[in-house]
């Protein structure tokens, strides 16, 4: 167990930067979740933890050990891959062992902790079979399996997900977020899902261009996020930034129209972003701003409505029981308690 | 007509037009194979109709013909190429195929050139040398020269199945705690054990079927069987039923090992050229 | 050990095999190129001559230049009919399903037939009193039994064409099968739904995506009938008289029945400059960006 510490850690390909001079500490015990698009650097990041590839520049340490020139077999670190990256040749059984085995653990020693490690994702029943004869999610806990069997400092998974369908994918979700908190090892976790991000971190690391935009708990990437990129990252559907400036305490759509009050100095250009979730719609003239229907979608748990406001489209989230059609008016209000102002120039955040 | 009609007999013409090329294909390798079982007679009698025997096979491995020295021969020859020639390429196809080394694309370029370099430039200075010493009409010699057709293709062939083992499986085994030694021995070596094999028996075929190079630098131990068929042109004109006889002795294994590795024989002549 | 140094350990021994056995004998060909050269005369292998063994392969031999032509319809001839036979023959069948898979399993084995064994089966095939085409000429159309087509020039060459051909067509119909099933299926059933018949699919769906495909089979085509030797020495030996003498066949027997080793090594390396466009052609599409 150890914490694991970036320091202005940077990565490049001849011109191409993929991770640019960040640092970074992962607590002891930590769940932390690299959350990005793709060719953000998250990847790239994990991988120069894991050593297998090597940093440009800068430190990384696991535990009280610089770590940069050591091979990856010598991390002490485990990690569970995208494509799972299974033994083909092996049984489930030999899989799991193979990290113990060429680590030299005593024969006797390797049966038991194979069984438990198969116990624990439930794979007892398959330890003579090969790789191919698994399902999707039967290969994915062969290769947490591996990754458990030992005690590594760090357990390293990227986007052990992805490959499963949604279905599954939520299931797994679960069971990986059990086994985690039972484990209590120092794990970093790479995605482009926010909703496995947000649902298994202790703290999110939202990356974009090799940088680190956000490193917070879920709920402060949620509720408070640091710019306009993890604004629009984070939420689904993605938070409405609306177009505008701030005049006599309230913001002023470019089309001219006074929406709401908000608590800022007044500037010419600004943005506006507000959740779906965080606007109420109600009958034309109730109110709020009337606006027209550009579409309405019936998700079973929720309606959402597509509106046009001006020249942009905004989208906001009604009742599950709420009826309308394609150019019906509605009146939509903001909550003024939950908006945010950002700089168009720089992204940044516009706090009061 | 309609459109079922029409489509019924565009697959009729179809199927008889593959049919002929079926034919086509098989006449001069089944002409072989009946001439092989005709009794000396029956072949100057041009029956399409007569009594199997096997008394040619019998016959060329006698007096004085010796076949059985030229399979040794080329067997030999040819099982020592592959045996040279594919860890030497497997080592290099990893490497070409994991990292990236400084003058990469070149090598690679001048490995795909010298498969098209005509043997009949290389083997100038090799017999040269060879009469020099002494490696003339030896086992030895043919296996060297052997080398320099096989390589390249050993070489593209295994790196297109070493390209084909994902990275994650050896990543993740090296973070299991594998050196790269470690990587290559217990994971990459089994997995591309049937690619492995594929260009082993590839390039065994390439041996077996040399010609030229034999033909220069062989006269009497050496020989190997192609060169053999030589042996059955006497004063009197072609012995056509023990030629046959000899020429299913050479393309009959080459026929079986070609049908193990079919579904690789392509990729192996166009070395990814081709996808 | 680093990966840094193992990975040029990995690659050493095979660099040096490929040296060893092709770069160095490719050098030294050039180096006899430039000598007397002659088997039989000790030392003439280093006695420098200058540019004279190409001067004299240019202007005093009219083998040579009829080497050169022979190579060179030859070439034009296997590699247009090949590919047009084996287009056409890759179009039947692929299409796929057990007759048709069936039968390009069948097609492997022509080509791993040695090539020398090819020139003998044609050989036998063609021979006037006794081979196939004897006997079936004889019952079919029996002016042309009995001609003797391997000794008149023509004939010989059009023999020797048709095995090269026969021996070609399965490898170039098993390449293109694989380059029609990398089409898009959905294109071509795009332009049907288009309304193109069936000609004007392949003429403007199908070809101009097989093309690059096409490009490098006529170009390793081009390659190995460049070099043949096999099938022209077991078949007729260059004869009658040199009408199917092709350049290797006429290297060979300069360099070893003559011994006049330094001339085969310049005519050898004048054969070489053709192959060195070639390979950069087929260079170009192995290492091409997707």
């Amino acid at each position: 167990m150890a914490e694991v510490s970036l320091k202005n850690l940077t990565k490049r390909w001849g011109d191409f930067i993929g991770v640019d001079n960040q640092s970074l500490e992962i607590h002891d015990r930590e769940f932390l979740v690299l959350l990005g698009p793709s060719g953000c650097g998250k990847t790239t990041t994990m991988r120069m933890i894991a050593g297998l590839e090597d940093p440009t520049d800068g430190e990384i340490w696991i535990g009280d050990r610089m770590v940069n020139d050591d091979l990856p077999k010598d991390r002490d670190v485990a990690m569970v891959f995208q494509n799972y990256g299974l033994y083909p040749h092996m049984t489930i059984f030999d899989n799991i062992a193979y990290p113990l085995r060429v680590r030299g653990t005593p024969k006797s020693e390797i049966e038991p902790r194979v069984k438990k490690a198969a116990e624990q994702v439930e794979l007892t029943e398959f330890l003579h079979r090969k790789p191919k004869a698994l399902s999707g999610g039967q290969r994915q806990r062969v290769a947490l399996a591996r990754a458990i069997v030992r005690t590594p400092k760090v357990f390293l998974m990227d986007e052990p997900l992805s490959n499963l369908d949604a279905k599954l994918r939520v299931t797994m979700r679960a069971e990986l977020k059990h086994l985690s908190r039972a484990l209590k090892i120092t794990t970093i976790y790479v995605t482009h899902d926010q909703i496995e991000a947000m649902t298994l971190a202790d703290r999110v690391a939202v990356m974009k261009n090799g940088i680190i935009q956000q490193l917070g708990t879920p709920d402060e990437i949620y509720n408070d996020p640091a710019n306009l990129f993890v604004a629009g990252f984070i939420g689904s559907p993605a938070m409405n930034l609306i177009n505008g400036s701030v005049q006599d305490g309230h913001f002023v759509t470019t089309g001219g129209t006074k929406l709401v009050p908000v608590s800022a100095p007044d500037r010419p250009d600004v943005v506006l972003g507000v959740r779906a979730d965080d606007m109420r719609v109600s009958e034309e003239g109730q109110g709020g701003i009337d606006v027209r229907i550009y579409a309405f979608e019936n998700t079973g748990e929720a309606t959402l409505l597509t509106v046009q406001w001006g020249k942009q489209r905004v989208i906001a989230k009604g009742d599950r029981h709420l009826r309308k059609d394609q150019d019906d008016m509605v009146s939509i209000t903001l909550d003024p308690d939950h908006l945010y102002l950002f700089d168009p120039e720089t992204g940044n955040r516009i706090k009061s | 007509m309609t459109g079922k009609q029409k489509k019924q007999i565009t697959s009729a013409i179809q199927t008889i037009l593959i049919l002929i090329a079926i034919f086509i294909m098989l006449v001069p390798i089944l002409w072989i194979f009946m001439a092989a079982f005709k009794s000396h007679v029956d072949v100057y009698q041009l029956k399409l109709f007569f009594t199997p025997t096997f008394e040619n096979f019998g016959l060329v491995f006698d007096a004085p013909y010796y076949l059985g020295d030229k399979l040794l021969n080329s067997t030999i020859i040819a099982f020592v190429t592959v045996l040279f020639a594919i860890p030497i390429a497997t080592m290099a196809a990893y490497s070409f195929s994991r990292f990236r080394l400084r003058g990469e694309t070149a090598m690679l370029v001048v490995i795909l050139a010298t498969q098209f370099v005509p043997a009949v430039v290389i083997i100038l200075p090799f017999f040269v040398m060879f009469r020099d010493v002494g490696l003339l009409d030896t086992r030895l010699g043919l296996i060297l020269v052997n080398l320099a057709i096989v390589m390249p293709f050993a070489i593209w062939m295994i790196k297109g199945f070493i390209d084909g083992i994902p990275m994650d499986t050896e990543e993740a085994a090296m973070v299991d705690g594998s050196s790269r030694i470690q990587v290559i021995l217990n994971i990459v070596l089994p997995m591309a054990a049937p690619g492995l094999l594929t260009a082993g028996i590839f390039c065994f075929i390439i041996a077996w079927n040399e010609f030229l190079f034999a033909l220069i630098l062989t006269n009497k131990d050496a020989v190997t069987l192609p060169i053999g068929l030589a042996l059955f042109k006497a004063e009197e004109g072609d012995l056509w039923n023990l030629l046959s006889a000899a020429g299913i002795i050479i393309m009959l294994p080459m026929f079986v090992l070609a049908l193990i590795i079919r579904k690789y024989f392509v990729q192996g002549m166009t070395m990814g050229a081709v996808r | 050990m680093r990966d840094n140094t193992l990975k040029y350990l990995l690659v050493l021994p095979a660099v040096f095999v490929v040296f060893a056995t092709a770069i160095w004998p490719l050098i030294e060909s050039l180096r006899l190129s430039f000598t007397v050269g002659r088997l039989n005369r000790p030392g003439s292998l280093d006695q420098y001559l200058g540019w004279e063994n190409f001067t004299w392969a240019f202007s005093q031999e009219p083998a040579f230049w009829n080497s050169v032509w022979v190579t060179a319809i030859y070439t034009v001839l296997t590699v247009a009919l090949t590919t047009l036979f084996a287009l056409g023959l890759a179009m039947l069948l692929a299409p796929g399903g057990k007759f048709r898979s069936g039968v390009q399993t069948l097609l492997i084995l022509p080509f791993a037939m040695s090539p020398a064994l090819i020139g003998v089966s044609f050989r036998f095939m063609f021979n006037p009193e006794f081979g196939l085409f004897d006997a079936f000429f004889g019952v079919m159309i029996p002016p042309l039994a009995d001609v003797s087509w391997l000794a008149d020039p023509v004939l010989a060459f059009a023999v020797c064409v048709m095995a090269d051909v026969w021996g070609w067509i399965p490898f170039l119909t098993l390449v293109l099968i694989g380059g029609l099933a990398s089409v898009p299926q959905d294109t071509i059933e795009a332009a049907q739904v288009d309304g193109a018949s069936g000609w004007r699919v392949f003429k403007d769906v199908t070809l101009p995506q097989l093309a690059p495909v096409l490009a490098v089979v006529i170009i390793l085509k081009s390659i190995f009938s460049l070099k043949t030797f096999d099938q022209i020495f077991m078949l007729t030996n260059g004869g009658p008289g040199t009408a199917t003498q092709t350049l290797s066949h006429y290297i060979y027997f300069n360099g070893m029945k003559y011994g006049q080793i330094g001339y085969a090594a310049s005519v050898a390396w004048l054969m070489v400059i053709p192959m060195i466009f070639l390979t950069y052609a087929y260079a170009k599409f192995v290492f091409r960006k997707d």
